[in-house]
């Protein structure tokens, strides 16, 4: 991996690539399997945990390298599948690509300097073999210190390498996509388009093929979620299952991409991975203005911006040639670390931090490396040194730090130049109505104040002669100033400064001075008036600019922060090499006619389709879209490419995916549209027990995939279906809905006391949430919502007592169980029990209940109405929680309600109602 | 009310898939982190420890751990460390020959000068030890505990520097000790969560303190710590809804379960057995969780002991609350007391500071042992970093951050009682003798808990994480008994 690879090798004969860089979970699940029934009598259900804990052991130690087993004699060995992946973690920590851990001068990512210690085809000859395999604990490797032994199965597949010739080929991640063509399918398989054809030819290997397709109100409430991040209508599940067109699918697809809140559901994705929040992070953790940010992604996805100047945008939307505001607001990427206001801070030591935060950040989200891993050592499995690290971080040596080291202080709003302040475009135009008014204004005043100005001269003048007598002036401009006062003006203001004047002046009508002075009276006035005026203007200005947002912006500092290798990663160490900005050496260089390169030649060559980094970006993110519309990556580590991920399940489709990305411009709505019309997409997600056995992981794609809502969709589905979702505006400064008393006393810098929102805006959706890095809102953190203090490729699903409670009982699902429950009784067409139960059911989960469910609910509500009659008080309890007011005209029992609420409550409790099937 | 849980069938009938999806090839968070309701043991309920562990690696000394996190950082100069070189060089310039090219906090660009120690020091207990005039309780814990004078860390403010203690790295995002822990063990109790968390009220104007420091950070959700609180809702969303009887959501999360298993039956979800396990531990928590916190149930020389009074959030109620959470099987027990951060005013803070925890402390490791608790327990004491032996005078005297050398304690199962390890040099300003990181600390914790840091990661980007790192940590054995 010295060079890097030119796109020419990358390009083989399909053939000859795709053995090689075939994937096979398949037969890895069967010999993982076959090792743990040697291991255990039975792993199906009522094992005892002991065993199972030992059998899992087992099956860690067979790590994500491919192997080889049994049944497995006759397929060749890939040396990405199987060979690398060992070698990198049990062999690079000492013979890989850190030069100062390398031992014995040995490395074994680099195919010449490996083959020093393997004998083609000769077990006895080959060093590597004879270490690995030698009887002496001292001798054999890797040294027991380490921790890290081959397993016998591990030594086996490394020995049948070796006989098998020692095929040798670059990894994966760093060959640019290859076009394969779509394989012809054995059997007589429905397929939508050629994504299917990769994944059914996968399947046919194990004479499997799709799944059934979901039915399809599964399959509709799947691409609400997924694309939407909404449950249909009952009116929407109907029109579709009416829709007899064999475009019915496709047009919701497009209905639905068009749809505004389709970058809602993109931006919470995105907004993971760039790790933006509404406050600092660190210490006092104190807001900072960013939300603009956060709409620009939602709009930059809404109107499908394309991929590559999405990501111009934001890393270096300022850079960009008479950069509009839009794109300095794309710009606030830079500013999204966490940065820190803490008294006593060291601003070099914080510079350090940042620049390792953005070299962290940047290369996760665009490259799906783990750059950062280089920070203090040259990186120990993938080819990043030190060197790169630190040159990537130049990059982002110009961007502002230095105004909030100088003016952030422990106080709120923290103050974090340069900012710019957005509005929206209706106020646009009458702040620029009102900015030409106050200017023309503030002319006029000037105007009419200089010729006060000379009138006073000339009147001054007159002193001499006895007529200006002294303070005569100052005495007029105090009855001016008094009377030009709001609510004072009952007298005309000639009437009320002839009293000051002398009754020797007004009495001297025929002086040649009482003109000037009557002049002098009147624009005086007239200046009283103009500045009130005035002043009325800017006030209506200012209240214009409040109803705007201040976000952070980049502004290019005219010198940048000298970036030099910090040794061990230590700040105070100031004897590293300087490094100008470039990108890792080994995937070239950024011509730049030796001027320094910028961040905007950064994001060109993350995104050049005509070099190997940005068909590398596309394929990082193709396999991440995958992922999002499939529940699994093809390659399952989001964020790591490098050689500790895994190797991608079924390279051919990710390549191809990467280059349909590419050619259609890096149009992100087509590279989705491609995916969800598949056939793949559309299956059922019910796993036959033969999947479950053959695919568990599901890296063939013979099934869609379950799970959990993402935290903001659990909010936006309950508040959904009890008709309080307040959906209509998009974007707008972060809200705060209700949450647990004290929950931020552990803030300080100021104490801080969350005040929640009254209004509708309550009631938004999950994605506009305000985002307290520290103590991020409980029932978001209960359902896995990431503090986004670090880039989060993948969010865990987890299914804990914690969000149990959060559902049950945060007064938000309350509330909306409420809701629900008022809903449920005023649309009904008939009172009856079960009609009400049917449309509670068709609201919450697109179809009717049937007979049991039926029975537990009608159960619980006549449980629940005993209760409530019996203890009325409790009822008016329940029925308290939250601010929502039902919009039924008549007043609804609160037995009733109460009674209904809980059911409610137990409906938007459901796995069901909670999972993406 | 008359259907009866379902939960132990089906938490005992978790199946293959669910193993395997958990089982950490590669560690792919999404399929990791279903929550296990029990075992057939019968141990390690609530949360067992993560998959393809095979752990304990040797027999441990101690079941548990207390971690009296004393947040902002307390001056080792008053506490435990005297050095009455400093007491000669009272007002003199610090000599350079010590701070030059040290890293510094708030003084930056002032002119550094020794500082005296505030107040006398005594000789107590057989040992000897030697405890500051601040400290009259834990003066008495003399005999029981193993005072580290050494210790050192890597960050200089505040937040960056808990995150240190409590992960190992500044870098957000790692897992917590107490997170580790967890997942190494699982946690002993039935229906508490493994790694609980206090802060107390009271104190100088307290350094905030982030959720970040006893997050799980790359290791499934329910290892995380959970905090209790004194006041309000002692955990969030505990309490019933108004108006919503303890029978009410009892039927009502039995009609949950009913209706999940249902469809269970038509989707056959191992996803669905494991959130019906949840719900049930969820129902028993809002019944255990509020008993827990209830301390009104102790008898009165119990309370007067730590002097603690039922629901005022003191740092004596957390004490009195952490032995409760001890004798119920929680494994990881973290309590702030923050409002160490004495830059001035050194001499009222430390009044104020041990006022409200020097007592507790004391009744906390006597009323452990008294209960033959302390046998199988850890007790940390100590804070983020130490002082400087420089004076700083932000309103009256004080001191500046300090992470070169600083004093934390250690005591209980397994720790050599009554006796002190290391050095600072003659200042209190560098740890000069047997020095002990924070990573040394971390690893002497696991190696107690029978665990081998080194051979105890977890794979993430790609890495094998530790929660010691990857520089050389070791366990230190000669505070083990």
């Amino acid at each position: 991996m010295a060079a890097f690879v030119t796109t020419n090798q990358g390009k083989q004969p399909r053939n000859a690539n795709f053995n090689e860089n075939t994937c096979d979970p398949v037969l890895l699940r069967w010999q993982r399997r076959a090792l743990v029934f040697k291991m255990t009598l039975t792993l199906t259900a009522g094992i005892n945990w002991r065993l199972t804990t030992f059998s899992l052991l087992v099956i860690c130690f067979l790590g994500n390298g491919g192997l080889s087993l049994g049944s497995d004699q006759e397929r060749p060995i890939s040396f990405n599948r199987d060979i690398r992946p060992i070698l990198s973690d049990k062999c690079f920590h000492c013979h890989g690509p850190n030069d100062e851990s390398r031992e014995a001068d040995l490395r074994f990512d680099i195919k010449e300097d490996a083959f020093h210690v393997i004998e083609i085809g000769n077990l006895e000859e080959s060093e590597l073999i004879r270490r690995i395999t030698d009887e002496d604990p001292d001798s054999r490797m890797p040294p027991a210190e380490i921790n890290k032994p081959l397993s016998v199965d591990e030594i086996e597949i490394l020995k049948k390498w070796v006989q098998q010739g020692a095929p040798w080929s670059e990894f994966w991640a760093y060959v640019p996509p290859h076009k394969y063509e779509p394989p012809i399918l054995k059997s007589n398989a429905r397929f939508g388009n050629w994504i299917d054809q990769f994944t059914v030819a996968r399947l046919e290997e194990y004479s499997l093929g799709l799944s059934a397709p979901a039915d399809r109100t599964t399959l509709l409430r799947r691409l609400y979620f997924d694309l939407i991040g909404l449950p249909p209508t009952p009116a929407q599940v109907n029109a579709f299952l009416q829709d007899q067109s064999p475009l019915a699918f496709e047009n919701v697809v497009d209905q639905l991409l068009a749809s505004k809140h389709f970058g809602e559901r993109l931006a919470i994705y995105w907004l993971d991975l760039v790790r933006f929040a509404d406050t600092v992070g660190y210490h006092g953790d104190q807001p900072h203005n960013i939300s603009p940010y956060r709409d620009w992604v939602i709009n930059a996805f809404n109107e499908n911006m394309p991929f590559d100047q999405f990501t111009r945008e934001q890393l270096a939307g300022d850079l960009l040639p008479n950069s509009t505001e839009s794109q300095k607001i794309a710009s606030g990427y830079n500013r999204l670390l966490q940065t820190t206001h803490e008294g006593g801070l060291q601003p070099k030591e914080y510079s350090a931090i940042y620049a390792a935060d953005r070299v962290r950040n940047v290369s996760l989200v665009w490259m799906g490396a783990t750059v950062g891993c280089a920070q203090c050592h040259d990186h120990k499995y993938d080819p990043y040194t030190m060197k790169d690290f630190y040159s990537l971080a130049a990059f982002f040596a110009d961007v502002d730090d230095e105004q909030h080291f100088k003016v952030g202080t422990n106080s709120t709003p923290t103050k974090r130049p340069p900012e710019i302040l957005v509005i929206s475009d209706k106020d646009r135009v009458a702040l620029e109505t009102a900015k030409a008014q106050t200017d023309a204004q503030s002319t006029k005043v000037n105007q009419l104040k200089e010729d006060v100005a000379k009138l006073k001269q000339e009147l001054e003048g007159l002193g001499k002669s006895g007529l200006g007598k002294s303070g005569l002036v100052d005495e007029l401009d105090k009855t001016v100033k008094s009377a030009a006062e709001p609510g004072v003006r009952n007298k005309p203001i000639n009437q009320q400064t002839e009293a000051v004047l002398p009754d020797a002046i007004v009495a001297d009508e025929e002086d040649r001075n009482a003109e000037l002075i009557a002049n002098l009276q009147s624009r005086q006035s007239q200046v009283a008036r103009e500045e009130n005026q005035l002043k009325q203007l800017i006030r209506d200005q200012s209240e214009i600019e409040s109803r705007g947002a201040w976000t952070m912006i980049t502004q290019p500092l005219p010198a940048p922060r000298i970036m030099r290798v910090l040794r061990r990663g230590h700040w105070m160490d100031e004897t590293g090499e300087i490094v100008q900005p470039s990108v890792p050496g080994f995937m070239g260089a950024i011509e730049t006619d030796s001027k320094r390169a910028t961040r905007l030649d950064l994001a060109n060559w993350l995104t050049d389709e005509s070099r190997d980094s940005g068909q590398l970006t596309a394929r990082v993110f193709a396999n991440r879209f995958w992922y999002l519309f499939m529940g699994v990556g093809i390659s399952r580590s989001l964020d790591d490419f490098g050689g500790q991920g895994e190797p991608p399940a079924n390279p051919e489709l990710l390549d191809n995916l990467a280059i349909e990305f590419i050619d259609n411009d890096w149009d992100v709505k087509h590279l989705i549209r491609r995916i969800v019309t598949s056939k793949t997409y559309q299956q059922s997600s019910l796993e036959s027990p033969e999947i479950r056995r053959v695919d568990p992981y599901n890296q063939l794609f013979s099934h869609q995939s379950r799970y959990r809502l993402p935290a903001e969709l659990i909010r936006d589905n309950a508040l959904s279906i009890s008709g309080l979702l307040n959906v209509d505006q998009i974007g707008g400064t972060s809200v705060k809905p209700a949450q647990p008393a004290n929950y931020y006393q552990h803030l300080n810098f100021p104490q801080r006391k969350y005040i929640q929102d009254t209004d509708d805006r309550q009631w938004r959706r999950g994605v506009y949430v305000h985002w307290q890095r520290m103590f991020l809102h409980p029932s978001l953190k209960a359902f896995d919502a990431p503090t986004r203090e670090e880039c989060t490729a993948q969010r865990p699903k987890s299914n804990t007592p914690s969000a149990a409670l959060a559902l049950l009982n945060d007064p938000i699902f309350v509330e909306a169980a409420r809701m629900f429950a008022a809903r449920i009784l005023a649309t009904a067409d008939s009172d009856s029990f079960s009609a009400r139960i049917d449309r509670a059911y068709h609201l919450a989960l697109s179809r009717s209940p049937d007979r049991d469910e039926f029975r537990i609910l009608e159960k619980l509500y006549n449980d629940c109405v005993a209760a409530f009659e019996q203890d009325p008080g409790s009822a008016t309890n329940l029925l308290a929680i939250g601010q929502a007011k039902p919009k039924a005209s008549t007043e609804i029992d609160p037995t009733k309600l109460a009674a209904w609420t809980t059911v409610a409550r137990a409906i938007l409790n459901l796995n069901e109602t909670n999972t993406r099937n | 009310m008359n259907s009866k849980p379902t939960t132990d069938k089906v938490a005992n009938s978790l199946n293959r898939r669910t193993f395997l999806a958990r089982s950490g090839v590669g560690f792919g968070a999404a399929a990791l982190t279903s929550m296990l309701a029990s075992d057939s043991f019968g141990r390690c309920r609530t949360h067992p420890p993560g998959p393809g562990l095979n752990l304990p690696h040797h027999p441990p000394r101690i079941k548990r751990v207390i971690f009296l996190c004393m947040a902002g950082g307390p001056s080792h100069l008053e506490t435990f460390d005297y050095k009455p070189e400093l007491e000669r060089l009272d007002g003199q310039p610090m000599p350079t020959s010590f701070t030059a090219g040290q890293p510094i906090a708030q003084l930056q660009g002032h002119e550094l000068k020794c500082l005296r120690p505030l107040t006398k020091f005594r000789r107590y207990g057989d040992s000897g030890l030697q405890f500051s005039d601040y400290l009259p309780f834990q003066s008495r814990l003399a005999d029981d505990i193993c005072v580290v004078k050494s210790m050192v860390t890597e960050q200089i403010n505040h937040d960056p520097a808990h995150t240190f203690m409590n992960t190992g790295t500044a870098i957000s995002g790692r897992p917590s000790m107490g997170s580790w822990i967890n997942y190494g063990l699982g946690c002993e109790s039935e229906n508490l969560p493994g790694f609980v968390v206090m802060s107390s009220v009271g104190g100088r104007n307290p350094q905030p303190i982030a959720s970040r420091q006893w997050s799980a950070g790359f290791l499934p959700s329910q290892f995380q710590g959970v905090e209790f609180n004194s006041a309000g809702d002692p955990v969030h969303y505990v309490r019933n809804p108004g108006g919503i009887s303890r029978n009410l959501q009892r039927e009502l999360v039995d009609s949950i379960t009913q209706l999940d298993s249902l469809r269970n039956t038509q989707v056959q979800n191992p996803e669905i057995r494991t959130r019906i396990a949840a719900y049930e531990l969820a129902f028993k928590m809002q019944a255990s969780i509020p008993e827990l916190m209830d301390i009104s149930d102790e008898p009165q020389h119990v309370l007067e002991m730590y002097g603690a009074k039922p629901g005022d959030g003191t740092f004596a109620s957390n004490c009195l609350l952490a032995r409760r959470l001890a004798e119920r099987g929680v494994r990881f027990i973290q309590l702030y007391h923050r409002g160490w951060d004495h830059h001035g005013d050194l001499d009222k803070f430390m009044k104020i500071c041990c006022d409200h925890t020097d007592r507790a402390t004391w009744a906390l490791v006597t009323d452990l042992k008294q209960r033959g608790l302390l046998e199988d327990t850890l007790v940390v004491w100590g804070g983020e970093f130490g002082r400087t032996p420089m004076f700083q005078g932000k309103g009256g005297v004080g001191r500046d951050h300090h992470i070169k050398g600083f004093s934390m304690w250690l005591s209980g199962g397994g720790i050599k009682p009554g006796s002190s390890y290391g050095e600072t040099d003659e200042l209190g300003y560098h740890a000069v003798k047997d020095v002990v990181h924070v990573r040394d600390l971390h690893a002497t914790m696991l190696h107690m808990l029978g665990i081998d840091h080194s051979r105890f990661s977890v794979k993430f980007q790609g890495l094998d994480m530790k929660l010691t790192g990857v520089e050389p940590a070791r366990v230190v054995h000669d505070v083990l008994a």
